[in-house]
């Protein structure tokens, strides 16, 4: 184990470890663009020059290994100097079109500039143009003249996503990323190449221009895009959910995720939500607030005995399928309770580095909870109990992300002729055909809980909520709980997000003849 | 808090004295106003209207390139400058790749702008300004939504306001 005084600081590390990891781990700054701790070390970006006592010129840091009594110095003048010179130089082809770029905001050279910056650049020649608003792939947009050719999204594609579909083209101040011909970007993790890319030369397609970053918030929770559970963060405004980016976690995805993982906000957003309890008459559906919904809805299963079942899917916390399950048994004394799994037989699929086959986040805890209970059925006693037509009402748990879901429409021919009471947070046209004196309950979704999902591995990880959505929508507890008939007072909470569309003007003219002023315009 | 005693004196009683100092003040404007109109302080506001200053500070004029299109990039410096809030702007993809990104919604709401003038200051493009109208009444409250239509291309400006700085000539000189 060397030792190393770095800034007048002696630290322990271990053997191998490079000046810029030995840095991070002790929390002190370093400028630098192309080192990322999820790849290879390239050097070319020149800029983490730190002076190692005993060694007449500056080094880098991300490829100077530690070695045994090193003095290491990253604030004195001659690096600082070096750092603004290689700023500099960075600049000298790259556009000032901050305004217009959607990096804006997060920029590495922005953050950097802002540090070491020469604020008087002297080159006088113009900037070289290259190519703008270049189509990688169905994912990504490259506009090379913003690139400063740092290669972290080539080394990306060669090492963790091994596609290897960029590289680096020409030579000089005319390099440029790219494809080659007739490849285009198209991998299961091609927008991690958007993530790690510091200034604004890869962008992606479906946040672009959409809204700019320094509106945004946001918090870590993890995806529920399917069994392995990365780490993700969310970004939010008042106006809805925008993008989601890997968190680092150690165990589970490290600095990654997959594309797909990336869409889940969508089902989140309040255009895609059911807002209220609905009810399936014979005129049509009928609304109501979600809680009273509930408790009306209670009606169906009251006295139901053999003849009720409910069915989860694994894409609720753990916490909700414990008080859930409990509740029900306590309550209707019946154990029917049944797991719908989706694309039965492939849950066990992996593509060797994040997807996996079984697209419900918390299949483990719906298991555990029901083995707590000792609750052991089959979805085939499910499905011969309904056409056997034993069962008259079913409570369905449906699924939030429904990517993986075609099933739904299935399911939902199946039940025909029983009466439904189906909880789902997002969406889904198939819900229109359940029979007459049906429910559909609005749930809240994986940003608006607390709770636990358990990954594949066993791995139990608590998350927090992120804000609230839809503020009348219930729990999946909640849910179970006032439809088996259990008293509970749900409270609403206050809603974060505004409604896009502003309210027309009030102010009609009867109001203005009896000079009344009812328009009110909201407070200041 | 100050107490103010009443004047109770006796001479104060006699109020007709004050009333003719004043009137005689009156008279005396009236007087003067009649032999030199020049110095009078009201005009007669309809018909005559007062000149400002160029550097009032009155309703946004979003400014246009030589073609007659908007000159904003969709940047979003003024709304995020914006004290009141009442800028409301939504960015879209541009079919040319120079122009990149472009306004397909710029809202102000007119009621809420405090025309201090920072969005004016902000944009780095010299795309918003503040211009001399502020007699623009409305009948409802939607109509103080002034839209791309009407701060770009409202009759007033004639087909637009352009600005001095010209992109072609910056992009040749390398900016």
């Amino acid at each position: 184990m060397p030792k190393c005084t770095i800034n007048g600081k002696e630290i322990e590390v271990k053997e191998g470890t490079t000046i810029i990891e030995a840095m991070f781990k002790n929390e002190q700054k370093i400028a630098h663009y192309c080192w990322h701790p999820g790849l290879s070390v390239a050097g070319v970006c020149r800029l983490c020059m730190v002076e190692i006592e005993g060694n007449p010129r500056l080094q880098i840091a991300c490829n100077t290994v530690v070695t045994e009594g090193m003095k290491i110095n990253n604030a004195s003048d001659k690096v600082k100097d070096a750092a603004k010179w290689g700023l500099d130089f960075h600049l000298i082809n790259h556009p000032l079109d901050c305004p217009v770029c959607d990096q804006a905001g997060e920029c590495g050279l922005q953050d950097q500039y802002m540090e070491f910056g020469k604020y008087d650049p002297e080159m006088a020649e113009k900037k070289v143009k290259k190519h703008k608003v270049v189509d990688l792939g169905p994912t990504v947009v490259l506009d090379s003249e913003r690139c400063i050719l740092c290669s972290r999204c080539v080394r990306f594609t060669d090492e963790v996503s091994k596609t290897s579909e960029l590289g680096i083209f020409n030579r000089g101040d005319r390099s440029e990323i790219g494809t080659v011909d007739g490849k285009s970007l198209d991998n299961k993790y091609s927008l991690n190449t958007v993530d790690i890319c510091p200034v604004g030369a890869l962008t992606s397609k479906d946040f672009r221009f959409r809204q700019r970053v320094w509106y945004l918030k946001d918090q870590e929770t993890i995806c529920n895009g399917c069994s392995t559970g990365c780490s993700i963060k969310t970004y939010f405004n008042r106006e809805g959910f925008y993008r989601v980016k890997p968190a680092y976690n150690e165990q589970v995805n490290s600095y990654w995720m997959c594309d797909e993982g990336r869409d889940l906000y969508k089902f989140v957003n309040r255009e895609n939500r059911y807002l209220k309890a609905r009810r399936k008459t014979e005129a049509g559906w009928e609304e109501m607030i979600p809680g009273a919904g509930a408790k009306e809805a209670s009606a169906l299963v009251k006295g139901q005995g053999d003849s009720l079942a409910l069915v989860l899917t694994g894409q609720y916390t753990v916490e909700e399928f414990e008080t859930a399950v409990a509740s029900f048994v306590q309550e209707t004394k019946s154990k029917q309770v049944y797991h719908w799994q989706n694309h039965a037989g492939k849950e066990n699929d992996f593509d060797g580095f994040l997807i996996r086959g079984d697209k419900n986040p918390n299949t483990a805890g719906l298991k555990k909870v029901l083995s707590k209970h000792g609750i052991a059925t089959s979805w085939h006693e499910f499905q011969s109990a309904i056409s056997s037509g034993k069962l008259k009402t079913v409570i369905v748990a449906g699924p939030e992300n429904q990517m993986h879901y075609q099933e739904i429409d299935t399911l939902v021919k199946t039940l025909a002729k029983t009466k439904v009471i189906w909880m789902q947070s997002a969406k889904n046209a198939s819900l229109e055909a359940l029979s007459v004196g049906s429910w559909i309950l609005p749930m809240k979704s994986y940003v608006e809980k607390d709770g636990t999902f358990i990954n594949y591995a066993g791995l139990e990880r608590k998350f927090k909520k992120v804000t609230t959505v839809v503020s009348e929508a219930l729990t999946l507890a909640e849910g179970v709980q006032l439809v088996v008939g259990q008293n509970l007072m749900v409270k609403p909470e206050t809603n974060a997000f505004i409604e896009t569309a502003r309210r027309q003007d009030q102010v009609m003219l009867e109001h203005r003849k009896k000079n009344e002023f009812v328009f009110k315009r909201g407070s200041l | 808090m100050s107490v103010v005693q009443k004047n109770t004196s006796e001479a104060s009683k006699w109020y007709l004295p004050g009333i003719l100092v004043g009137l005689g003040i009156t008279a005396k404007h009236l007087v003067s106003n009649l032999f030199n109109k020049k110095q009078m302080l009201t005009i007669n506001y309809p018909e005559q209207k007062y000149e400002y200053s160029p550097r009032f500070k009155g309703n946004h004029v979003l400014t246009v390139k030589k073609d007659g299109s908007l000159r904003c990039t969709a940047c979003m410096l003024c709304a995020t400058n914006c004290p009141a809030e009442c800028i409301t702007i939504v960015a879209s993809e541009h079919d040319d790749p120079s122009v990149e990104k472009y306004p397909i919604k710029y809202e102000i709401d007119m009621l809420r702008c405090v025309f201090c003038g920072f969005c004016e200051e902000a944009c780095p493009v010299d795309a918003v300004r503040m211009g001399p109208e502020w007699q623009t009444p409305g009948l409802a409250g939607s109509n103080f939504h002034y839209g791309i239509d009407q701060l770009a291309y409202r009759p007033q400006l004639k087909g637009g306001m352009l600005s001095v700085l010209d992109d072609e000539e910056r992009h040749k000189s390398g900016i």
